[in-house]
């Protein structure tokens, strides 16, 4: 074949892509770090640019703010673990592939009803029972938030997607309401800290570490979840009930029930974050107590592929990287805004390269009788070359 | 493939590695106050009118004491939840011995963060609690904005006038709007001020208020403006945080009296003056409270006299003629206090003259009116507690929403 | 036939990651000619065409029009080149007419409604197409819409035609048809390449047949100097018998009775009307229909997944020997009552099993509520798996390994092994040997037989005539929702009367009157008879 001249006239395209079958998960895990790093060194570079620091100081900053005091350490994990909790919490419902973008909303409601209780009986029962009756009445109320939209969807079909979503505006409105209602002083729309000299309602410390017992729940809730989806009757109709309605109806699950029960369990695990939020750290509900946390954790969801362990990988570098950042704000007097910049920024990396891990771009070859041999047919590894022009494309 | 991942892992960790090692100094700045450190919590970033007055005040300040940058740590967005304890925490680890914080729901988590760092002073901006908390080193602050107020009040009774004379309304018509945040005294107290200053030149006037229930919602703001034009207020003034209202009023051409600083760049037709606190005085109080090692009060409140309150230049294009004599004359009597703003026979309550008001001074969650104070024929604002408590609904003021 | 080539490909490759697609392929069509390209599903021929029509681009290789050396990046380019393709799946606007689907997206000239009309009309005359330029889509039948697809690329100039399987969609008689104005389009000067992999088509057509295996291009040979056996070896690489064998039933005993079905679709459109008919133990009862006719509703209906109208659906348990009233009951209910009724249903991994999931997890599908507790047991799901992949010589890397990432007959293979190994005493199979190569084929007919020669009721909707005829012991004919007639195979030698008989049922109006056994005779009667109306021109065209 190689007798045939090219046409002068006509040009083979620079590059054309090409589909990567099955690339090896330890390959795929590589790409994605490396994603990471190049949305870190992106970031290093992009705070030259605006700030002229170096990239040392900048990542100095990055890991100093995080991890700098105790403090932060604690802040960190605190923030992590909350983040994590609302995105094991839409996970189940996401497996089923029902789009339920309004952890939000369940988890404000939550606190809604957790700041209700410390506020209304704070004084009137001991302190575990409070504890008991706030956690069951926020699981339930986050519970309630998600089934009215599940109810809708298995006997209506309605979308889900826009009901979930409009619910975090009920959530919040009513929110507002009553913060309204019951804020101190009158008219403030302030609820302020809630028996602060009491500390009714406040869950309690270990040691002398306020959110030890919170990431302890999230810790186990996390493993729950993993064994809960990968291991149980009820996680394998779950997935069975995504990948294909059609599926589940001909081995005969009963789809409706499916969908009510995930989502009472999706909105159940809100229901926690949100008591999680006022009992351990806030002790006060404001409109922003959740503060697109449940937006964020549908993000941390899909990175990890629905995946409660990697869920916690993804969760702290959210995390890191918006305590981290806000770090650099802090000390250069830049606006806000850079940490979500530097989030989006490695976050677009790590999405990104999910086209690398799919494709592979293929350049036009050299014309050399050598290049146009055709792709051996034996599973060898992707040329080296063919690998980092992909990874350079993600950079540019 | 693995060694270019290999390479850009191990680019990182050696950044990575290295940066622990570097430190910067701080050791520049006037030598009086090189043991000082400031931290300030601000709600927001500088993209709110409210936060930016904060900032602004706390640069100045800074720059006025020698405090360089690097012992001025302003930290942004810091929600009214659990962040702002944690913020807090975070400026003492940093070594700041003085902290405010710029917004009403700040107050409990810097009151948390205050017992538990009692050689930290937390200075915190509105709040209502420090008189009841009994902390040392837990202070509030504010200013007498209400005289502010009183004083643009006159430059929009002034511009009335000047519309009754002209003809283009009646005496009868002379109605002003009032966009307001929350039915909270603080607004209570600052739309009463403002009416009570227009009153006092044009006895004929009554006013609009319209809630937003929000202190910043630049749309909610914006329709509560139109909507008090289109209910014949020929006159708006407001106490939140956007640029809903003016912006409004400019498009409308009706005349407007605003709040945090100076509009006249969107609204060259329509400003006529604006009233605003400058936090730089308090700052420099309390700043050099701590380098000398004296209490800070309890609560402080500022006024003209201390530079606490401004006014803004006056629009000449939209006041009335006279505006700035008046104007100045009636800040000189608010200075020497010959003025009252809330004078007992300036007003009256559902037709009644008020002798006796127990306001609810001490903030719990029963409102119960505790400290009396009408005393020598005035309502004595902030001076029981430093934030505004003036809650009365006074006649020839109409509320045309009350649920915020 | 001109000397020079109207296409010509040389060393085509195209490789999806380590999946080749094509290797080194060589091809060549003249204008006047029609070239078959003949391959087992999965042996490349549409990644080949959609090189050429532009929808990918090859990794190496040339392609060559008139001679002159060309590359196609999209399908605009080889439209440029007159290249036209005409894909399996339709790709029209339902509510508009022919002409408009046909006009659509061209932007030359205003847009003249009648005078695109007239064109069209023109086109249909030139070559003997059957299609009213003014109908709309949703009023078309298949055969109809491909119609409009094939003007579509005529309408454009296209002389370069290159047709995805036309015929699976088709009935015999409208393959006919279309068979003929295929060689009018090929009188015309025109290059035809089709794509079929089945062999009768190729040789009653075609000019000459490139075949193509796993890939890799076989060769190509003069139809004429070819037959069945010869190509099917080209394809297959092996020789193979092509028989079915096929067993007189032992000792039938009714099984399932079906009486009186009726069922309408989600739009309320009636699509079974008074379906009666019973399966027998130990037979394999085919269904025929064109595609749509109610198949799918008549074993889903069976299956637990349809909401009927009326209708009884009655199981004679061989166990216990008591009668099992199925009608509206889940697949779980059914279960339940102990009945064993497994199911392959034509959709394999939207309904069958679950394209995500590995084999393991696919076997878990129907046993995984047994056993106690809140927890998954995957031993038992595990080892069916490994039973499976040894038995049926299932080629996957692993039982873990996403079933979709199997070729489509090992996807087949581990659908149907996993509804056997639950000892069913009914067995419905919908398409089971759809896009499966002949190899994989004959083993699900072996695999079907063995369940017959145990006494399972084998239901079996297909839509292979021939296998229709040699495989099933009787064959119901379904047209329209309606049973037209059950057909003997074994009645008479002629398989070519006995295809047109059934293709003919395939077609037929049944009247709305209820159908009771005796209508059902009455049909069976009718076998033999003359076709009614709807037949009529298909008779003419003869």
């Amino acid at each position: 074949m190689s007798e045939v001249k090219k046409p002068k006239n006509v040009r083979e395209p620079l590059f054309h892509l090409a589909k990567r079958d099955n690339l090896s998960g330890k390959k795929a895990l590589l790409i994605r770090l490396s994603a990471i790093a190049v949305g870190i060194l992106i970031t290093c570079i992009f705070g030259f640019l605006i700030v002229g620091w170096t990239p040392l100081d900048i990542l100095q900053t990055l890991i100093d703010g995080t991890f700098g005091t105790s403090n932060r350490r604690w802040d960190l994990m605190e923030k992590t673990a909350i983040l994590l909790c609302i995105s094991l919490a839409v996970t189940p419902a996401f497996r089923m592939r029902f789009w339920n973008i309004g952890a939000e909303g369940q988890t404000l409601v939550a606190c809604l009803v957790s700041g209700a209780c410390m506020l209304k009986i704070g004084d009137k029962v001991p302190n575990p029972l409070l504890l008991l009756i706030m956690l069951v009445a926020s699981v339930a109320a986050g519970a309630l938030w998600a089934l009215i939209p599940a109810i809708f969807k298995a006997f209506w079909n309605t979308n889900e997607t826009l009901f979930t979503l409009m619910m975090n505006y009920v959530a919040a409105q009513i929110t507002s309401y009553y913060v309204y209602i019951w804020s101190v002083p009158k008219g403030s729309g302030h609820v302020g800290i809630i028996n602060s000299t009491t500390k009714a309602g406040w869950l309690v410390s270990i040691g002398d570490k306020p959110y030890l017992l919170t990431i302890l729940i999230v810790a186990v809730m996390t493993v729950i979840s993993y064994i809960y989806l990968n291991h149980c009757k009820h996680g394998y109709e779950i997935s069975v009930v995504g990948e294909s309605e059609k599926t589940a109806r001909y081995i005969g699950i009963n789809v409706k029930k499916v969908i009510l029960r995930t989502m009472i369990i999706s909105g159940a695990i809100c229901g926690l974050t949100g008591f999680l939020i006022v009992s351990g750290a806030d002790h006060t509900f404001i409109k922003d107590s959740v503060g697109g946390l449940g937006f964020t954790a549908i993000m941390v969801s899909w990175l990890a592929k629905f995946n409660p362990l990697a869920m916690t990988f993804f969760a702290f570098l959210i995390a890191f990287l918006g305590k981290g950042s806000n770090e650099i704000t802090t000390l250069t007097g830049l606006d806000s805004s850079f940490a979500n910049i530097v989030t989006g920024l490695v976050i677009f990396c790590v999405i990104g390269c999910e086209f690398f891990i799919n494709y592979t771009i293929r350049f036009r070859k050299k014309e050399t009788p050598a290049a146009e041999k055709p792709v051996a047919p034996a599973k060898t590894d992707e040329p080296e070359a063919e690998t980092e022009t992909t990874e350079k494309e993600a950079q540019s | 493939m693995k060694k270019f991942v290999a390479m850009l892992l191990s680019l990182v960790m050696v950044l990575a590695l290295t940066a622990c090692g570097s430190g910067k100094k701080d050791s520049e700045g006037s030598e009086e106050y090189k043991n000082i450190k400031v931290g300030l919590i601000c709600l927001h970033n500088e993209q709110s009118t409210y936060d930016l007055n904060f900032i602004n005040a706390m640069k100045d300040a800074c720059k006025q004491l020698g405090i360089p940058e690097s012992r001025m740590i302003i930290v942004t967005g810091i929600d009214e939840s659990n962040a702002c304890y944690e913020a807090a925490k975070d400026l003492v680890d940093r070594g700041c011995n003085i902290i405010f914080a710029d917004s009403f729901g700040h107050e409990d988590f810097m009151i948390q963060a205050a017992k538990e760092f009692p050689k930290v002073q937390f200075c915190h901006a509105t709040g209502t609690k420090a008189h009841t908390e009994g902390l040392p080193n837990y202070h509030n602050a504010f200013a007498s904005i209400y005289e502010g107020r009183y004083a643009a009040g006159v430059a929009a009774g002034l511009k009335l006038n000047e519309m009754i004379e002209s003809g283009k309304i009646t005496a009868d018509k002379a109605v002003m709007g009032y966009v307001g945040a929350y039915t909270y005294a603080e607004v209570i107290s600052g739309y009463t001020s403002f009416y009570l200053g227009a009153k006092s030149v044009c006895p004929s006037v009554t006013m609009k208020v319209q809630f937003t229930g929000s202190w910043y919602d630049e749309t909610a703001e914006k329709e509560a403006a139109e909507k008090l034009m289109n209910s014949g207020c020929v006159l708006i003034s407001q106490h939140a945080d956007s640029m809903g209202a003016p912006t409004a009023c400019e498009k409308a051409g009706v005349p407007d009296v605003s709040y945090n600083g100076s509009t006249v760049s969107s609204c060259p037709n329509t400003f006529i003056v604006s009233s605003r606190i400058n936090w730089a005085p308090y700052y420099i109080y309390a700043i050099n409270c701590v380098k000398d090692g004296k209490d800070i009060a309890k609560d402080w409140t500022g006024g003209f006299a201390e530079g606490s309150v401004e006014l803004s230049e006056i629009n000449e294009k939209a006041a009335a003629a006279g505006t700035k004599e008046k104007i100045d004359a009636v800040v000189a009597d608010l200075k020497a206090g010959k003025i009252k703003v809330f004078a007992t026979d300036t007003f009256t309550v559902k037709g009644a003259a008020i002798t006796s008001y127990m306001a609810d001074i001490d903030s719990d969650k029963d409102y119960t009116g505790d400290t009396e104070v009408i005393k020598d024929g005035y309502f004595h604002e902030s001076e029981f507690r430093s934030a505004p408590a003036f809650d009365l609904q006074i006649d020839g003021i109409e509320l045309l929403n009350s649920a915020f | 036939m001109s000397a020079v080539p109207a296409i010509e490909l040389k060393g085509i490759t195209k490789t999806f990651g380590d999946v080749i697609a094509n290797q080194d392929i060589d091809l060549s069509v003249y204008r006047g000619e029609i070239l078959s390209i003949l391959g087992e599903n999965g042996s490349g021929k549409t990644t080949l065409m959609n090189m050429i029509s532009g929808i990918y681009y090859p990794d190496s290789g040339h392609i060559f029009i008139d001679g002159e050396e060309v590359l196609i990046r999209s399908p605009k380019d080889a439209f440029q080149y007159k290249i036209g393709m005409i894909h399996q799946h339709f790709k029209l606007i339902d509510v508009f007419t022919a002409t408009e689907n046909i006009v659509l997206g061209l932007t030359d000239g205003r847009y003249d409604l009648a005078a695109y009309e007239k064109r069209v009309q023109e086109i249909c005359d030139r070559y003997g197409f059957n299609l009213d330029p003014k109908k709309k889509i949703y009023d078309m039948s298949v055969s109809e819409k491909q119609t409009v697809e094939i003007i579509k690329v005529l309408f454009r100039g296209a002389d370069i035609l290159i047709l995805d399987e036309p015929t699976a969609v088709l009935t015999p008689q409208e393959t006919d048809r279309l068979f003929d104005v295929l060689r009018h389009m090929r009188d015309d000067g025109k290059a035809i390449i089709i794509i079929t992999h089945k062999l009768h088509e190729v040789l009653s057509l075609s000019d000459r047949v490139s075949v193509l295996c796993k890939g890799r291009y076989v060769g190509t040979v003069v139809t004429k100097e070819t037959d069945e056996m010869k190509l099917t070896e080209m394809m297959v690489g092996a020789k193979v018998d092509l028989n079915i064998h096929r067993s007189d039933p032992v000792n039938p005993t009714p099984r399932l009775i079906v009486n009186g079905l009726n069922c309408k679709n989600e739009d309320g459109i009636p699509v079974l009307k008074n379906i009666s008919f019973t399966a027998m133990s130990g037979e394999i009862l085919g269904i025929a229909g064109i595609a749509g006719s109610g198949q799918r509703e008549l074993l889903e209906s069976i299956a637990g997944l349809q909401q009927l109208e009326s209708g009884e659906i009655s199981y004679m348990n061989p166990a216990s020997g008591e009668t099992e009233d199925l009608r509206n009951k889940s697949p779980r209910r059914i279960r339940e009552l102990g009945v064993r009724l497994s199911f392959v249903p034509e959709d394999r991994l939207g309904m069958g099993l679950v394209g995500n999931m590995g084999i393991i997890d696919n076997m878990m599908l129907r046993s995984y509520e047994t056993g106690r507790g809140f927890f998954l047991n995957r031993t038992a799901p595990a080892s069916l798996a490994d039973q499976i992949i040894s038995d049926l010589q299932v080629v996957t890397p692993d039982a873990k390994t996403p079933v979709r990432r199997l070729s489509g007959g090992n996807v087949q293979k581990v659908l149907v092994g996993r509804e056997i190994a639950s000892a069913p005493t009914v067995l419905m199979v919908a398409y089971p040997v759809r896009g499966l190569d002949i190899n994989s084929s004959f083993t699900i007919y072996r695999l079907l037989n063995e369940q017959k020669e145990k006494g399972v009721s084998v239901i079996f909707v297909g839509e292979d005539l021939d296998v229709l005829i040699e495989l099933c012991d009787r064959i119901l004919v379904l047209s329209s929702g309606s049973i037209s007639g059950i057909v003997d195979p074994r009645s008479t030698a002629d398989e070519k009367s006995l295809k047109e008989q059934i293709g003919l049922l395939m077609t037929k109006k049944v009247e709305d009157a209820p159908a009771t056994a005796a209508n059902v005779k009455a049909a069976e009667a009718a076998e033999a008879v003359e076709a009614p109306e709807t037949g009529k021109e298909e008779t003419e065209r003869e």
